[in-house]
């Protein structure tokens, strides 16, 4: 179906509630509904016209024109389109019918709004708190325009996250806010009988750190990218080159060709060395300890590259609004051909390892089941989704750098388990590094910059997919005055995979939760706050900063050393 | 019963003294399996050195602080009970049962250890710990009885003495495929540390103890590692042997060596099992070793 076709389907079933639908880029149909149709559009696309639920993003639009909007993103990957429903609402007091009942993937995104712009979802299943601290005040919502970016609000204490009660018989077993395998914090209750899981309860966003309010409110267009690269320690170019697409997008920028190839290059740089520290963090969890040892010693390489191209490790700082900033080369052209030999051939040892060793096998097959319908009701994206059959990659789905001019070879599997997801990572990996022989063998001559002296104008918006080693990220730019957005959304494939953690455990043993989290690949970010458990009671308390620190100075039943 | 103190002091004294070493040397060929250097094979001392200096905090249980003194208490009671070159310094009637009484308590106080420290994760870990040492421990029987059976005596030294005359049986031959198949989860080690596993249950029943407590855990782990290999090798590959103790001492430590390199190198290139996963596999290592039994008992 073209997009064309999408257009006349959706404009014959809602045409009165309709009140504008534009391609504002090539596979970008953008369209503005009446509130009073939302849910009812949101469970067309969903359920009707087979769309992926994205994101959602709410827009504090009162400077410029008195309202609050709402947009919904979907995308129809198989036809390379992308659906943004807008809504706006009341200045006053903006209230929107929750999708959530129809698109249960949207569940967060709401969640989300309405704590960071006040904007109420109506009839929305589970309307706790999701981002803020706990002892956020009521009523202050910081992505709003008029909430400074710098404003700390006093903290509180004795008010506490609203756990779910577990069900009868079970315990609690807390994994988080710190544990081993996490390498950031995040909070899961497992409701556990026995050995098995038949429940689990979730807290994140323990740090969130107000990235996207700093996008629009301190830096500029151009400081954006490397903040951006900031949101994760491991695949951040991949945060910026898609910020800086969505911005290329917004304000019609051509970037040179050479500068396309660079991108992708680094970008398939990335999810090497990615993919082989995520088969380290994973066999680790497992206890397999060489492996964790191996794939690293095998990934070293490849950052010193990254480093010999970018002068970093990680945060490259390459990318701006317009172009690369570094070019690649032709004398190190050897040397990365030297390197992704080396890891080639180690990989393809590693990979006849993991495929090959009974008791790795034994511990990773029907573990952390999702079957496709799962996969799709739950909108997850990457090797989580295409270790479950569904066909996705924005790379292909959403081409953007030079992924338009290079063939790629997608990575199914159908088993829906950690073992199809922990080997379509690797065959990705061997993809990747035919992908940047490829993109090094074309690699166009000219400008690395584009030629851009015109000003962006306020109010157009830009967006972009980018396949991250840990599956889609997406970014949305709506320009605003003062060479900044005036709203940047960001999100990162963790935020659906992560959603789709408690179908996966349920009815799974304690000892495969670990591996299972691990088989996502998540991104988390860090905490401040201790929540104590007690198994026999079931009694939950929480300690807040100042309780924990006069009990380390009492030291209670302590013998203390003050 | 005869005693013999001076082997009584060389055998605690091997069990409590030369263990970390051995630690020392299994994680430095893990390490170097890794393609690590490793830390330094004296380590463990130091390890233990330094927790011994720290602080005794007593938080939590009470009991907490008594569990790990049992279990290394128990361990080092049963390296008085096995033949090191010789024959054992407790040796009497009936030593093989009491061996495998002490190594039992040993293993209950640290079950025992997981309950009182009240954490969920200490729990699971003293649920784990028991449900290894239930399938485990009639392994150790059977392959035990096995050559008792043959030797027609309950004393560890007259199992030795009678496979080494005798030479390799066929259902010796099982028993010490039987024994050996549950070294490793003897030992604590890959792809059996399920009931420590630090990265699901976070060390488990050690989830609430530090400092010296800590460090008397951790040596019983280290002591058990010489006491289960020189049992093995002593019971299981007594050859060859010239019964002057000096030389056989040294014999079995080094037969204890190669045994724990193996046992590390099977550490090094396995996942951890899930505890279901562990059990069957200790169901069918069992019903191997009663096959052993029963040839015994034909008398082959």
């Amino acid at each position: 179906m073209t997009v064309t076709d999408v257009r006349a389907q959706i404009k014959e079933r809602f045409g009165d509630a309709l009140t504008r639908m534009d391609e504002r880029a090539p596979g970008k149909l953008s369209l503005t509904v009446q509130p009073k149709a939302l849910r009812e559009l949101a469970a067309y696309l969903f359920g009707e016209m087979d769309c992926r639920f994205v994101v959602s993003a709410g827009l504090d639009r009162r400077e410029v024109s008195g309202d609050f909007a709402v947009v919904h993103f979907f995308a129809r990957d198989p036809d390379k389109t992308a659906i943004e429903v807008n809504v706006f609402l009341d200045g006053g007091n903006p209230r929107v019918d929750s999708i959530t009942p129809v698109v249960p993937a949207a569940n967060w995104a709401e969640r989300e709004f309405a704590e960071l712009l006040g904007i109420t979802p109506l009839d929305h299943p589970d309307p706790r708190k999701l981002v803020l601290a706990d002892d956020w005040p009521p009523g202050m919502h910081p992505l709003r325009r008029d909430f400074p970016h710098d404003l700390r609000p006093e903290p509180a204490e004795g008010v506490a996250f609203q756990p779910k009660e577990p069900p009868a018989g079970a315990t609690v077993i807390p994994i988080g806010p710190y544990f081993p395998v996490l390498k950031e914090p995040a909070y899961f209750r497992l409701f556990v009988e026995g050995e098995q899981v038949v429940g689990c309860d979730y807290r994140g966003f323990y740090v969130h750190r107000g990235i996207e309010k700093l996008g629009d409110s301190v830096l500029t267009y151009n400081q954006i990218p490397f903040l951006a690269e900031r949101i994760c320690g491991i695949c951040g170019y991949v945060h910026s080159t898609c910020y800086c697409e969505a911005m290329e997008e917004a304000a019609a920028i051509q970037v040179p060709p050479r500068a396309r190839y660079i991108r992708t290059i680094m970008l398939e740089l990335e999810r090497i060395h990615s993919h082989l520290l995520w088969l380290g963090i994973a066999a680790h969890i497992i206890g397999f300890d060489t492996i964790l040892m191996q794939a690293w010693r095998i990934r070293e390489p490849v950052m010193w590259l990254c480093e010999q191209i970018s002068g970093s490790r990680k945060n490259y700082g390459m990318n701006l609004v317009g172009g690369v900033r570094r070019d690649i080369p032709p004398e190190l052209h050897p040397k990365i051909e030297e390197v992704l030999a080396t890891v080639e051939k180690e990989a393809m040892a590693i990979l006849g390892v993991v495929a090959g060793d009974t008791p790795l096998v034994m511990r990773l097959k029907g573990v952390g089941p999702l079957t496709r319908e799962d996969a799709i009701r739950l909108c997850v994206v990457g090797p989580t989704a295409r270790g479950s059959g569904v066909d996705l990659d924005a790379r292909r789905d959403h081409p953007y750098a030079a992924y338009g001019e290079l063939p790629l070879k997608v990575i199914l599997k159908e088993e829906g388990d950690a073992l199809a997801r922990t080997l379509v990572r690797l065959e990705e990996l061997m993809e990747s590094i035919s992908l940047v022989r490829k993109a090094i063998a074309q690699l166009p001559q000219g400008a690395l910059m584009a030629q851009f002296d015109g000003e962006i104008v306020h109010g157009l918006e830009g967006t972009c997919f980018v396949e991250a080693p840990r599956g889609e990220d997406f970014h949305y730019v709506l320009t605003g005055d003062g060479n900044r957005p005036l709203r940047w959304r960001v999100r990162a494939p963790s935020y659906p995979n992560l959603q789709a953690i408690p179908t996966m455990i349920q009815g799974q043993m304690v000892a495969d939760v670990p591996i299972t989290l691990g088989s996502i690949d998540p991104c988390f970010s860090c905490t401040e706050r201790l929540e104590t458990v007690d198994v026999r009671t079931g009694d939950v308390r929480v300690y807040g900063q100042e309780e924990l620190l006069r009990m380390t100075c009492e030291g209670r039943r302590c013998r203390s050393t003050r | 019963m005869p005693l013999y103190p001076l082997m009584a002091v060389i055998n605690a004294g091997l069990a409590l003294l030369l263990s970390p070493l051995l630690e020392g040397i299994m994680r430095k060929l893990r390490a170097r399996i890794h393609s690590r250097i490793g830390p330094p094979i004296v380590q463990p001392y130091y390890d233990l050195l330094k927790l011994l200096g720290k602080e005794d905090l007593r938080a939590g249980d009470p009991w907490l602080g008594f569990a790990p003194i049992l279990a290394l208490a128990s361990t080092l009671t049963a390296s008085l009970l096995i033949p090191l070159g010789g024959e054992a310094p407790l040796a009497g009637a009936g030593d093989l049962l009491v061996f495998l009484y002490f190594v039992g308590i040993s293993a209950v106080a640290v079950i025992f250890m997981g309950m009182v420290s009240w954490s969920p994760y200490g729990f699971l870990g003293s649920s784990r710990e028991m449900m290894i040492y239930l399938s485990v421990e009639p392994v150790l029987f059977i392959t035990l009885i096995t050559a008792a059976v043959h030797a027609r005596s309950l004393k560890l030294y007259d199992l030795v003495l009678w496979n080494h005359a005798m030479g390799p049986q066929i259902s010796m031959v099982i028993a010490a495929i039987a024994f050996f198949l549950v070294l490793q989860a003897q030992l604590g080690r890959l792809p059996f540390d399920i009931a420590e596993a630090e990265t699901e249950i976070m060390g488990g029943p050690s989830i609430e103890i530090g400092g010296p407590k800590l460090a008397l855990f951790k040596w019983n782990f280290h002591a058990k590692l010489l006491i289960f290999t020189a049992v093995f090798v002593e019971v299981f590959i007594p050859w060859p042997k010239i019964f002057q103790f000096v030389p056989d001492l040294g014999l079995t430590l080094g037969k204890v060596l190669l045994t724990l390199l193996v046992v590390a190198g099977i550490d090094a290139v396995n996942p951890r099992l899930r505890i279901d996963q562990a059990i069957v596999f200790f169901f069918g290592v069992t019903m191997v070793s009663l096959a052993g039994l029963a040839l015994a008992l034909v008398g082959s």
